[in-house]
């Protein structure tokens, strides 16, 4: 066990080997391919493909509403994946994404309407930020209460707290955080103008993105260059060394799923203030897991899961168009997203070798 | 991956993102203008005047025995109507903003006409309607209305407090049973105004509700069914997107049946008593009919439209042929005191489950009071989370 | 009411035992495979769709158990040939299952099967309590009876339980005694795939008669997240899987008694029982996880 360790990180810091371009031949190739099968499949359902990925590309980058629209889905599935990536440098593996949002928009929610209503914008928003933070933490720390405490690995306990998550939420948007004047309609009040996120005109987009961005900038800094990202990685290679080294590991495990939860929650925050305005029983759905997969897309690292939370947002957005113009179920670009997926993860470690 | 990889990956992404943005750089200018636009310039045309094309949302699939395949109906009839316009739809769109992206798309494909046709669709529509005023939206189960934006939906409490009649007579235990989905307020007054229909006949009856927190799951709808069944209830009804498992899990366990939404007779030869359904194709039709003329606004459909029973908009479907030609005839009876206007399901007294009087001796809510319940009637088992 | 409550912990719970049973064997192997709720859903199509075609529940268990090993084997192949991370590749399965299912399952939904029905044994049936609750269910039902206890036998005491066990638990040994432990691995990963998938079936062709998109609904993730409760052993997965089938119908039932508790907090129990029969178990010990899948818990095995 030890000794495998010792080579994974060997080998991750091996410099390329000799050829330098056949393995970018062969990426271009591979990147491709996910698509070309996806194309085949389409074609035997009189869908031309090429139309397909035609529009794909035009309303992503065709106009300022349709890029907007992407960048709107990529924000929360940037965070949700630092969520994942974060945990996974320090050897953890976070599913619970998806949940950590959901407590996330609940805790924003709630002091949204009942505490910060009054609040000039400049409070207001930082405050609310901290507030879904805040629950994306606490719902991540009762994952890692249970690793540090009971042995209990975190993939399975954060996996099954998602579905804890969304009954949470439902029971505070069919109780408490009822709007009054939403004639007993499950969702909450709508938060104050003041609090609502900035948004580019025309579109939909807000100013959600520079904040995702920053925060993989923060992530980024601190796992390259300080001392604390130094400890994190030694933690995800090699336990024992970390252990050995005498770091404490519990509480360095029970800092990062915290940490990562935060940044959950920060999703939730940014899709309450954002774009939903109130919460509703299926805020944020699937992201999540859209973040969990980004970021192994990603491999684990922040900046290049900006682009792979792109690429994810544009395939979920391209669904729509897709059913739209073509009367397949959306749900088939599941089937691309995983067919990409399966190609990233089929050839990732050959990537590395 | 090494760094060097990495960072050659990226500036190739890099390189194709600038190249195809550079690309469509022309594109770009006229998109916002069209957005700003629609607010100003075109205000004149009326919404949804010469529509080429109509859009749909579905929040579930369309062929669920239930809801959306009432509504999908309701769109095949639109199809029908007017061959020479584009029907756009869309299955499965989730109740979140999610579902504005999807109406921006059906209107960039020329949709100026569209139904959001669940409750949870409201406020994205209202967004993208504040966006579009030429797009007229019809919209299903909601109480908010916009300039170009009107709800539309049907008094199914009035067929169902006839099927809780039918049920009433029809149990031998009194023991009914209502398999909900959460507690909304169209769910409270359908299984209010079955257990006042059942109790109409049958003063002992009692209607057990069970919550599934889910529209459409199947495995907990077997499970709730089979509950209810075991603890003696003989007539199962429901208020679930999909309603098949409920209907054949009672079948096969030899329980009788109350359809909602669509007619499925044909899953319980046995055991079907009625059931609640809608017909909105003639709507759909006078509704397109009527935004494509220009006369949207001051048209009965720009605010807030209910199909009563006696407008045929909902209905109740024909017994099942194990119900007795006397308990038919009963219900029919009844039936045409609804549309008479004689009889009224709601007149006070109503007391709620704790006792407390709801609507007093004398009152007759309004529709609006109705369609806000937040309350269970006395005779109904079961907890709302408060 | 106690009688019920066991009918339907037995009713609910046999689609979740069938895919724990296969998760079990893939684990013990050193694979743990997220994806069993794609497989279930594949399983749950598959074994629906021959059942429409053919009318015949039998071939549908097999053509469910079919689907659930097909795409059990992209896990098999990525994980094993290509060294992909497990809990990636199986999150993956999950999200492939249900794009996949619901595209090809659209006209399945409102079409009608007989399937399997409950066919009380005879004699047994009669006997108080306990026939109500153990002998008056479909044949899948009773499958599961046989299965848990075959899988135990096969397990610990035959040489391929031995050789599988081995597998999860000391490659080296394998190696030594000429055996090639990949293909093991692929066995058992394809093997827990079709047990999924069965479990699948037993939702949708014996249970609801019903194929609905993603109606799975994380059954398939309790599975795994049963298997570690029971510290891989077969007759405790069962247990668990009751136990999870118990609390959702014991949700229903108090739901019926008008007690004064929201159903939300109802829903969450079975999530939450999980959890806490998790955390009581694992915290006592952990000496029983499969060294294989310690590695991939800890992250130092594949990246």
């Amino acid at each position: 066990m030890k000794q495998q360790a010792a080579a994974a990180s060997t080998l991750a810091t091996r410099p390329l080997g000799r050829n330098r371009w056949k393995p970018l031949g062969i990426q271009a190739g591979l990147i491709a391919a996910p698509f070309l099968l996806f194309g085949l499949f389409l074609m035997f359902y009189d869908v031309n493909p090429i139309s397909l990925y035609g529009s794909m590309i035009s309303s992503t980058f065709g106009d300022l509403y349709g890029f907007g629209e992407v960048l709107i889905k990529a924000t929360p599935i940037i965070l949700t994946g630092l969520a994942a990536a974060l945990p996974a440098r320090a050897g953890m593996i976070n599913v619970g994404g998806e949940g950590q949002l959901a407590i996330g928009a609940l805790f924003a929610t709630w002091f949204a309407v009942f505490y910060l209503h009054s609040m000039p914008f400049w409070l207001g928003i930082p405050l609310m930020l901290i507030a879904g933070a805040l629950g994306g933490a606490t719902w991540a720390g009762i994952t890692a209460f249970l690793k540090v405490r009971g042995n209990l690995n975190e993939t399975i306990s954060s996996l099954l707290l998602n579905y804890v998550a969304v009954f949470t939420v439902g029971f505070f948007v069919h109780g408490l955080l009822k709007d009054p004047e939403s004639f007993n309609w499950p969702f909450s009040p709508e938060i104050a103008a003041t609090l609502r996120l900035p948004i580019v005109n025309g579109t939909r987009l807000h100013v959600g993105i520079v904040i995702a961005l920053a925060l993989v900038a923060v992530v980024w800094y601190v796992l390259k260059y300080t001392r604390l990202g130094f400890r994190i990685r030694v933690l995800g290679s090699n336990n024992l060394a970390a252990e050995r080294a005498g770091f404490k590991v519990s509480w360095m495990q029970v800092g990062v799923l915290l940490a990562a939860g935060a940044l959950a929650g920060v999703a939730g925050m940014i899709e309450i203030a954002g774009i939903e305005g109130r919460l509703r029983p299926a805020t944020g759905a699937n992201y999540g897991y859209l973040g969990f997969l980004a970021a192994w897309m990603a491999w684990n690292s922040p900046i290049r899961l900006v682009f792979t939370a792109f690429i994810l947002g544009m395939i979920t957005v391209a669904g729509n168009s897709l059913e739209i113009s073509s009367g397949l179920p959306s749900s088939s670009v599941h089937i691309l997203m995983g067919l990409v997926l399966f190609f990233l993860l089929g050839i990732g470690r050959r990537f590395s070798r | 991956m090494s760094m060097k990889t990495s960072s050659k990956l990226f500036g190739l992404v890099l390189a194709l993102v600038m190249l195809i943005t550079g690309c469509s750089q022309p594109g770009v200018t006229p998109a916002p203008a069209s957005g700003a636009n629609a607010e100003g310039g075109e205000a004149s045309a009326a919404p949804g005047t010469d529509s080429p094309a109509v859009g749909f949302i579905f929040v579930g699939a369309r062929d669920d025995f239930g809801y959306n395949q009432a509504a999908y109906l309701g769109s095949m009839a639109v199809e029908k109507a007017y061959p020479d316009m584009k029907v756009l739809r869309s299955e499965n769109v989730p109740e979140t903003a999610e579902a504005e992206r999807v109406m921006e798309q059906m209107i960039k494909d020329g949709a100026k006409i569209i139904f959001p046709t669940s409750y949870g669709h409201l406020d994205p529509a209202l967004n993208v309607a504040k966006r579009h005023p030429d797009v007229a939206f019809f919209h299903q189960g909601g109480l908010k209305t916009a300039e170009n934006l009107g709800t539309y939906f049907g008094t199914i409490w009035e067929p169902v407090y006839l099927a809780g009649v039918a049920a009433g007579k029809m149990s031998e235990s009194g023991k009914l049973g209502y398999i909900v989905s959460v507690p909304i307020p169209q769910v409270l007054l359908n299984v209010n105004a079955f257990q006042l229909g059942a109790q109409s006949v049958n003063p002992d009856a009692t209607t057990s509700v069970v919550f599934t927190g889910s529209w459409c799951d199947p495995g907990q709808q077997a499970n709730a069914a089979n509950s209810l069944i075991d603890s003696g209830v003989d007539v199962l009804s429901q208020h679930q997107d999909c309603t098949k498992t409920v209907i054949e899990t009672s079948e096969r366990r030899g329980a009788m049946t109350i359809g909602y939404h669509a007619n499925a007779a044909t899953l319980a030869p046995q055991g079907w008593i009625t059931g609640s359904v809608w017909n909105w194709s003639d709507l759909f039709v006078d509704m397109v009919d009527t935004a494509i003329k220009g006369e949207f606004k001051g048209s009965k459909y720009d605010g807030k439209f209910r199909g009563r029973l006696s407008e045929n908009i909902v209905q109740l479907t024909e017994m099942g042929s194990e119900v007795p030609d006397d308990v038919k005839q009963f219900v029919e009876e009844k039936k045409a005191e609804l549309v008479a206007g004689t009889l009224s399901p709601f007149a006070g007294p109503v007391l709620d489950q704790a006792g407390e009087v709801r609507f007093a001796e004398g009152e007759e809510p309004t529709l609006d009071e109705l369609e806000a319940a937040d309350f269970l009637v006395q005779g109904v088992i079961g907890n709302i989370p408060k | 009411m106690i009688t019920d409550i066991l009918t339907g912990a037995i009713r609910s719970g046999t689609s979740v035992m069938y895919a724990s049973q296969g998760e079990l064997i893939s684990e013990r192997a050193g694979v743990i495979n997220l994806g069993t709720e794609g497989s279930m859903l594949c399983g749950a199509l598959g074994g629906f769709a021959v059942t429409v075609w053919t009318g015949n529940p039998w071939l549908g268990t097999l053509a469910g158990g079919l689907c659930g090993l097909l795409i059990s084997m992209i896990h098999a192949f990525l994980v094993l040939t290509c060294g992909a991370n497990q809990l990636a590749t199986g999150l993956t399965i999950m999200f492939f299952g249900m794009g996949i299912t619901s595209f090809f399952g659209r006209g399945f939904v409102s079409e009608q099967i007989v399937g399997f029905n409950p066919v009380p044994i005879p004699l047994l049936s009669e006997i108080p309590f306990l026939g109500k609750v153990l002998f008056n269910h479909d044949p899948l039902t009773y499958l599961s009876f046989i299965l848990v206890p075959l899988l135990w036998y096969l397990l610990f005491r035959t040489r391929l339980g031995v050789i599988l066990r081995a597998t999860g638990e000391r490659e080296d040994v394998l190696f030594a005694s000429g055996i090639n432990p990949q293909l093991i691995r692929y066995a058992a990963v394809l093997a827990g795939g079709f047990l999924a998938g069965v479990g699948g079936v037993q939702l949708s062709v014996a249970f609801t008669h019903s194929w609905v998109e993603n109606m799975v609904q994380g059954r398939g993730v309790v599975a795994v997240a049963l298997v570690i409760f029971a510290s891989w052993l077969p007759f405790r997965a069962m247990l668990g899987a009751y136990l999870f089938g118990a609390a959702q119908a014991l949700q229903l039932t108090v739901q019926q008694t008008g007690l004064g508790i929201s159903p939300f907090f109802l829903f969450m129990v079975p999530y939450i029982l999980t959890l806490a029969a998790l955390y009581i178990v694992e915290r006592k010990k952990r000496s029983q996880t499969p060294e294989a899948l310690r590695k991939v818990f800890t992250g130092t095995s594949a990246g």
